[in-house]
């Protein structure tokens, strides 16, 4: 149990070492982060000790740009988790990895859910006040109490998946399926939860007409499940860009191209298969007489540095199991090389082209002198007959990191359905809200035409409605299709939505006031400081999840090179095992 | 691809944990910049001028507090508000009487939209003068429409009333199904037996939930540091009504709660000078409101369709 815990505290020490290790453009990022954080920070302390003053809120207008903020993220928040549907309902692979990116985001935003709302509060020193047992909680009858549970219930669950998920990752065992399933399907309703309720939040004040529609609540939905993919596109390229490497450190690394030209090769032992075990531990089941039998269709390859064992796009029968050493798998796409997992002992390479017989999908280079078992396909085949080691090669066969072309465009087909119906329900608020032309259409005269020479929010609106219908023809084009387009679409409805449900929804139920006041609102500096600040806190957040959960699934980031692993057929002296950090 | 550094074998590269003498400098520098941009970032909070103490964070909440406990804190109050103002006030914690549903009734036909109630109640009240709150808002009408979306609230004409026009003062309108004690998430509002919604100032997280929940826009949100002249305060204090309030917290008109529980009538209901302002005990059916409400055919409850079932009549004497 404490050896447990302290693995587990290793495991943490080493993420959080991570997010201190990057090349310049991750420490820049993160600086400039950092520094609007502080400026945030600033701001808010600003605000907590002259009181909300200093923010362009009034009795009139009680709520601003941080409620709108909230409403739009639980909305990124929802989203980034339902796409787990695809995953675990229809078993769709190509998203399986983006799962983990989704709730990571989901935690992020949550983040910046529980940031924002904080910085609204106008005692946020007696917080405690609404700890249930510990405060007075107004539970069921308020709905922020729900808001509290959920959003708070939402942030656990995520928590636990991922950090579930990255942590059997990170031992390179298969995750257990009790620990996580049944929270996968609690966090899918959970996140329609949290939506929900946000939107009742609004739509349960009878004394506010323009948000007391039983619309809102499907329009939060719409609207969460067009931008919240929108931002995964975006920020899975941004990840598939920094993981990438550049084309110089492959094309030079090997100069050899023939792959079967390797400095030193020799028969394979029972030795070898001995070692093998001890990383591979499903190798006891194989039988001594098996071993023989393989013996003959294996040899054991010592490489060097930068030695490439298969290249993307051969044709070839032979597979890999490493016995030393790290081999890392690089992918080509339109151009660009981008790490997908790194072997270490006891995994496999190039196996997939092996049984299937189909081209090399990536490139496989020697990061440091390792010493690989080649077989053949036949070998595998017969190797793989044991049970238990053709559950391991065929699990790890699914464990890659892929960004793919085809994922995104998954992605896409969510955002183009959710946007037509997000649009959609817009027509209908818009319809019902005109037509009629009761005493309640007020507020929505103010949005969308001004009211009385009032119309601060007239620009803003049609440039959402604008932008979300620019998105949706977009959306329907064949030219989404391409990265560029659906780039600057995907910004459009982040945008479109952003406004449309944000400053869109919260401000006008202000305006008029019950009373028929008219007094407008407009955010001040500092808060707009507070607010960049948030938001800065949470891509932050999110970069350092990132940075930590990348060469996790990479497997760059594992048990396995916890401590430095001597071979005993080397001294171990002559070669310093370099920092692993360093090629993260 | 960083390829391993190859260090020849006589030149051991120095031990990983023990960082190079470069690599502490570089490691120190960013974390004297790091904290020193923090506490540049933290320097506002001492522009702070009321620090909440351990006592005040930890108050119980009003309706836990045993009477000792309630005795402590009124002499805290009292204690901090003569450290403030120079002038020790009179704080109680008055309960609701047996037997006793407050209700008011207003006049629309006298009132004459003199604006005096606003006032008197802000002096009665310890209502902030800077920046102003105000509990009353008197609403200038055209004859013959109740929609408050014509009304206006800026009325500056030299007398009133004005011909063609009606006042309709609107205040807490005491509900009987409150939309802000529902919505508040830490039941820092509430209903009291004799009908009146209370706010515990200590309690409030200032989340303004209430705020946007109420249809009557009755209730003003404390948006920094309340200021009142020191020789205009009112030292005649209730815990649950006019006692200082501090920033961050909400407040709203409680029927003058330090008067009409000591059997005296609001502070607005004095000044009026047209006599449209009626206070008293609905359950007793000798009381003026009990009169009003029997005799009257026609009586407003304003924004009656939200079924919050106000406390507070308008009515017309034709």
């Amino acid at each position: 149990m404490t050896r447990a815990i302290r693995n587990y505290f290793v495991f943490l020490r080493r993420c959080a070492a991570v997010a201190f290790v990057g090349d310049w453009r991750y420490y820049a990022w993160t600086g400039l982060l950092s520094a609007i954080c502080l400026l945030g920070l600033n701001a808010y302390c600003r605000q907590f000790a002259h009181g909300l003053i200093v923010t362009g809120m009034s009795d009139e207008v009680s709520w601003g740009v941080y409620i709108a903020n909230f409403t739009f993220l639980v909305g990124v928040a929802a989203a980034a988790v339902m796409m787990v549907i695809p995953v675990y309902i229809y078993n769709n692979e190509e998203l399986h990895d983006l799962v983990i990116f989704g709730e990571l985001l989901a935690v992020a935003a949550i983040l910046m859910c529980l940031a924002f709302v904080t910085v609204d509060l106008g005692r946020p020193d007696r917080f405690w006040h609404l700890i249930p047992g510990i405060g007075q909680f107004n539970f069921p009858k308020s709905m922020l109490s729900w808001d509290v549970i959920v959003l708070n219930g939402y942030l656990l669950l995520n928590v636990h998946i991922c950090g579930y998920l990255l942590y059997c990752r990170y031992r390179k065992t298969k995750p257990g399926k009790w620990f996580y399933i049944p929270f996968v399907f609690i966090a899918i309703v959970w996140a329609v939860s949290i939506h929900t309720v946000t939107a009742f939040l609004y739509v349960g004040l009878g004394g506010r007409p323009f948000w007391n529609s039983s619309i809102v609540g499907p329009r939060f939905l719409a609207s969460a499940f067009t931008a919240g993919p929108a931002l995964i596109i975006l920020a899975m390229q941004v990840v598939r860009r920094v993981t990438s490497y550049s084309p110089a450190g492959v094309g030079s690394g090997p100069s050899s191209g023939d792959t079967t030209q390797f400095s030193k090769r020799r028969a394979a032992t029972l030795e070898d298969f001995a070692l093998l075990e001890r990383d591979l531990r499903e190798l006891s089941s194989v039988s001594t007489e098996t071993r023989q039998l393989l013996l003959p269709m294996m040899e054991v390859l010592e490489v060097q540095t930068g030695d490439a064992l298969l290249r993307q796009g051969e044709t070839s029968d032979r597979a890999f199991l490493i016995l030393h050493g790290s081999v890392v798998v690089i992918k080509e796409e339109n151009g660009r090389f981008r790490v997908t997992r790194t072997a270490g002992p006891g995994e496999q390479i190039g196996e997939v082209s092996a049984l299937h017989a189909t081209p090399r999908m990536a490139t496989a280079v020697a990061e440091e002198p390792s010493v690989v078992f080649s077989m053949s396909t036949e070998a595998l085949r017969l190797l793989m007959k044991s049970p238990s080691v053709n559950k391991i090669v065929r699990s790890r066969m699914y464990e890659r990191l892929l960004i793919t072309d085809r994922a995104l465009m998954t992605l896409r087909s969510i955002v183009q359905v959710s946007m037509l119906i997000n649009v959609f329900l817009l027509l209908n608020e818009v319809f019902k809200e005109f037509y009629s032309g009761n005493l309640h259409v007020i507020s929505s005269k103010y949005l969308f035409v001004g009211l009385d020479g009032h119309h601060a929010l007239v620009p803003w609106i049609w440039t959402a409605i604008a932008f979300n219908l620019i998105a949706m023809v977009l959306l329907l084009l064949p030219v989404s299709r391409s990265l560029k387009w659906l780039n600057v679409t995907c910004v459009l409805a982040i945008v479109g939505i952003w406004i449309e449900k944000g400053m869109g929804l919260v401000i006008p139920g202000f305006i008029p006031t019950p009373l028929g006041e008219m007094m407008e609102y407009r955010p001040s500096l500092n808060e707009t400081l507070v607010c960049f600040g948030i938001w800065a806190f949470g891509l932050l957040c999110y970069t350092i999840f990132l940075r930590m959960s990348v060469p996790i699934l990479q497997g760059r980031l594992s048990r396995d090179n916890e401590e430095p692993h001597t071979w005993p057929g080397k001294t171990s002296s002559a070669v310093p095992t370099a920092n692993p950090l360093n090629s993260l | 691809m960083d390829k391993p550094p190859s260090h020849p074998v006589n030149n051991p590269a120095p031990p990983p944990h023990l960082p190079s003498r470069r690599s502490f400098l570089r490691t120190s520098a960013i974390l004297t910049t790091g904290l020193a941009a923090l506490a540049a970032s933290l320097k506002p909070l001492l522009e702070m001028n009321d620090f909440p103490t351990m006592e005040r964070f930890l108050q119980k909440y009003y309706k836990e507090m045993t009477p000792q406990d309630m005795d402590k804190v009124l002499a805290r109050i009292a204690d901090e508000t003569e450290k403030q103002y120079g002038l020790r006030p009179h704080v109680r914690d008055l309960k609701p009487m047996n037997g006793v549903e407050y209700v008011y009734c207003l006049n629309l036909t006298r009132c004459i939209g003199c604006r005096k109630c606003v006032h008197a109640c802000v002096a009665e009240n310890n209502q902030s003068r800077d920046p102003e709150i105000q509990y009353i808002r008197v609403l200038k009408l055209p004859d013959g429409s109740l929609d408050v979306d014509k009304a206006d609230h800026f009325y500056a004409s030299e007398t009133v009333p004005q011909k063609g026009f009606f006042y309709m003062p609107v205040q807490c309108q005491q509900c009987k199904n409150p939309p802000c004690v529902k919505v508040c998430p830490v039941h820092a509002t509430w209903q009291e037996a004799d009908g009146i919604t209370v706010i515990d100032y200590d309690w409030c997280i200032g989340c303004r939930y209430c705020e946007a929940a109420c249809p009557y826009w009755a209730r003003r949100f404390n948006f920094t540091q309340p200021s009142i002249p020191k020789d205009r305060l009112n030292p005649d204090m209730a815990y649950l009504g006019n006692r200082p309030r501090r920033q961050g917290v909400m407040e709203k008109c409680h029927f003058c709660i330090q008067r009409t529980r000591a059997g005296r009538y609001p502070a607005c209901l004095e000044i009026c000078p047209a006599g449209a302002r009626k206070f008293g005990n609905i359950l007793d059916p000798n009381s003026e409101v009990s009169y009003i409400l029997r005799s009257k055919r026609v009586f407003i409850q304003l924004k009656e369709e939200m079924g919050t079932s106000p406390r507070f009549f308008y009515y017309f004497d034709v």
